[in-house]
């Protein structure tokens, strides 16, 4: 057994490194790995994803890992499976953490099975117990509840931490690049990509974002959903949307915010013709300032919000969003 | 085919949670027990792919005497038979062993061609099991499926769309396969009286916790207690954010109206900058 601290780096589908990598990088530089006297180490699991290295180094790793092969193309489960559980045995790091997204809540519990680790998901904070074991928090219970929990002395001790959780700090290090020296055979890919297909935004991501501005079924079709992007565009802010919305067809299911789909924290999320269902604030409620636009004076969202207006959306968003257009345009 | 769904019972999250006097899990007294509404689209997504290509349904559930009647649920909306794992003490048993001890059961039953089983509890929000039930199994798995698109026993192949980051991909996944189900990918139906009726009469195997061999799964005498666990919650808290719950209304009804709408975007803006300091 090693003392060392690993993140695995969470690419996004067009190869690049998902912020929430260099958030927990940091995190773990500061709160883990130094206590453990471990090294912080990157992994790097991909296709064509050697390049990264240097990246991950700049926000604090010493050494990284890396298996790079085509199998690994578009995120493929079992080959990210065998890569990372044979990297463990191989090198028997003490702490391994990685991003709670759907590629890691997809492999993350099915690597802890194989190598018998202990693990958690959609951790908001971590860091080491009395006994130097990983103690990290999350949310339960629709987000009503956050439990501590701890780990008994069962290595690799393995959690994924929920985006936007940490601060990515730069803690520039030269790292030293370890080939992962795994092979995979292709015999024991099963589960097969057959099409892929994904759309550019130039929004930013839900996850990652400082403002959210999400519209829910009140909005009542797509053409609606335009209220949505622009005043979201006007303040750089990501869009997202409940999941009547999406389940209507006014929007793609990436936008969805909420127990099934996204967990935010921005500093400020408007809910526009959102009436505030426990399992949508499962995904907001831990925002800074939240704002509602509803008709509904009993809407439940009124109960649960820092600011609000009782009135039609078409009514009050338009100059509402002229307003804020101006101020933004004066800077 | 031969289709099983993993069903687990668990707190109804929509009530108000307490932290129970020993401060380390939510207090259960008068609590509110459900059918894990992820479980629900797991049992709908068996019951229609039966439908579609015969077969039979098998409900497993691991947990103490209340979940019997998350199980009839189960058989009344259609499934066709159960095992019951029970026990009181796997509140505190680890994901880990609960996907051994639910594998190995699934070892006994013979052969199956496909699992689904819900993305995760709405209580503990664990969200492995299922994942590490196919580990267990040797099966390949297919996590947060949004739509099955095809199932075909004869090809013994599932075609399904998972959705990502911008977009969907579509995957194709040798049976037998472990699917995990996210909300919204169909409509779960009610159970009907007669469904009602006729679950009192379907099969169910009980399995004692005390039956179980854990040396045969590899695991150690105490695995089933809070002792045995990987990861323990040594403390609860519930986040309590203070809300401003400043609400500009209008002065006749409650909307805002003609040039009130004008003053209360306005009245907005002002908070949002001098207030919350957030635009
Ligand atoms: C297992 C499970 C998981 C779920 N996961 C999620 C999840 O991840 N995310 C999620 O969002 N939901 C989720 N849900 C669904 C959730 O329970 C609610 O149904 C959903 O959040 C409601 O969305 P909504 O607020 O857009 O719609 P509604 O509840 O229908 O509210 C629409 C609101 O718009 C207002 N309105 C209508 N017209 C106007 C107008 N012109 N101007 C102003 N206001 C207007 C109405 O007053 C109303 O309050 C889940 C449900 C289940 C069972
Ligand atoms: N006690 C249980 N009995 C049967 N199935 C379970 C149990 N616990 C979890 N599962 C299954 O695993 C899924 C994920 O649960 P979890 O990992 O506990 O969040 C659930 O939606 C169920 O399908």
């Amino acid at each position: 057994m090693s003392n060392e601290v690993w993140v695995v780096a969470d690419l996004k589908i067009d190869g690049s490194v998902r912020q929430v990598t260099y958030e927990a990088l940091s995190e773990a530089g500061q709160k883990i790995a130094g206590k453990l006297g471990g090294k912080l180490c990157g992994v790097l699991i991909g296709s064509g994803v050697s390049g990264h290295a240097a990246s991950l180094g700049k926000y604090g790793a010493e050494k990284v890992y890396v298996i790079d092969n085509d199998i690994l193309k578009d995120f493929n489960t079992e080959g990210f499976t065998i890569a990372l559980s044979e990297l463990i045995k191989k090198h028997e790091p003490a702490v391994v953490i990685g991003g709670n997204t759907v590629f890691g809540q997809d492999y993350f519990p099915r690597v802890a099975a194989r190598v018998g680790a202990g693990v958690t998901m959609d951790a908001i904070d971590i860091d080491l117990s009395d006994q130097n074991t990983l103690k990290i928090q999350r949310y339960s219970h629709s987000s009503k509840a956050i439990p501590t929990q701890v780990f008994h002395q069962n290595y690799p001790m393995m959690t994924t931490v929920r985006p936007n959780s940490f601060k990515a700090v730069e803690n520039p290090k030269d790292p030293e690049v370890v080939d992962g020296g795994v092979e995979i055979n292709p015999a024991d890919i099963k589960t097969r990509v057959i099409e892929l297909e994904t759309k550019e935004s130039d929004r930013p991501e839900l996850t990652e974002a400082e403002r959210v501005i999400a519209g829910g079924r009140g909005l009542g079709s797509e053409e609606n959903f335009k209220h949505v992007y622009e005043l979201a565009d006007i303040l750089g802010a990501a869009a997202g949307a409940t999941r009547a919305a999406v389940d209507a067809g006014y929007c793609p299911y990436d936008m969805q915010v909420g127990q099934t789909g996204k967990a935010v924290s921005p500093n400020l999320y408007v809910a526009i013709a959102i009436s505030g269902s426990v399992q949508h604030f499962a995904g907001m409620g831990s925002s800074k300032v939240i704002v509602a636009i509803n008709k509904d004076p009993e809407a439940p969202i009124f109960q649960k919000c820092d600011y609000g207006i009782v009135g039609d959306l078409f009514d009050v968003l338009p100059p509402f969003t002229a307003k804020v257009r101006s101020l933004v345009s004066e800077g | 085919m031969k289709i099983l769904v993993l069903v687990s019972q668990t707190q109804d999250t929509e009530a108000k949670i307490h932290v129970s006097s020993s401060g380390d899990s939510i207090d259960t007294g008068g609590m509110k027990w459900i059918m894990n509404p992820y479980d629900e689209f797991a049992v709908e997504e068996a019951i229609q792919t039966k439908e579609k290509h015969g077969g039979e349904v098998v409900i497993i559930s691991i947990g103490p005497d209340r979940v019997l009647e998350t199980i009839r649920q189960a058989l009344a909306m259609g499934a066709d038979s159960a095992v019951h794992i029970k026990g009181d003490g796997f509140a505190e048993t680890d994901s880990f062993t609960v996907g051994k001890v639910i594998g190995g059961e699934i070892k006994k039953l013979g052969e199956f061609d496909i699992i689904f089983t819900g993305m995760k509890i709405i209580d503990e929000e664990s969200g492995q099991v299922g994942v590490q039930v196919a580990e267990e199994l040797g099966i390949p798995h297919v996590s947060l499926v949004s739509k099955v698109i095809e199932v075909d026993p004869a090809g013994k192949k599932a075609v399904c769309q998972k959705e990502i980051d911008g977009g969907h991909v579509t995957v194709e996944v040798p049976l037998p396969c472990l699917i995990t189900c996210p909300d919204a990918m169909n409509e779960p139906r009610y159970a009907s009286l007669p469904g009602i009726m006729k679950a009192k009469k379907k099969p169910l195997t009980v399995v004692e916790a005390g039956d179980i061999n854990l040396g045969e799964l590899g695991l150690s005498a105490e695995a089933l207690g809070k002792d045995g666990a990987r990861v323990k919650t040594t403390q609860m808290k519930v986040p309590e954010i203070e809300r401003k719950l400043t609400i500009i209304k209008g002065s006749d009804e409650p909307m805002v109206k003609g040039e009130e709408v004008e003053r209360s975007a306005e009245e907005l803006i002002k908070l949002l900058r001098e207030e919350a300091k957030v635009i």
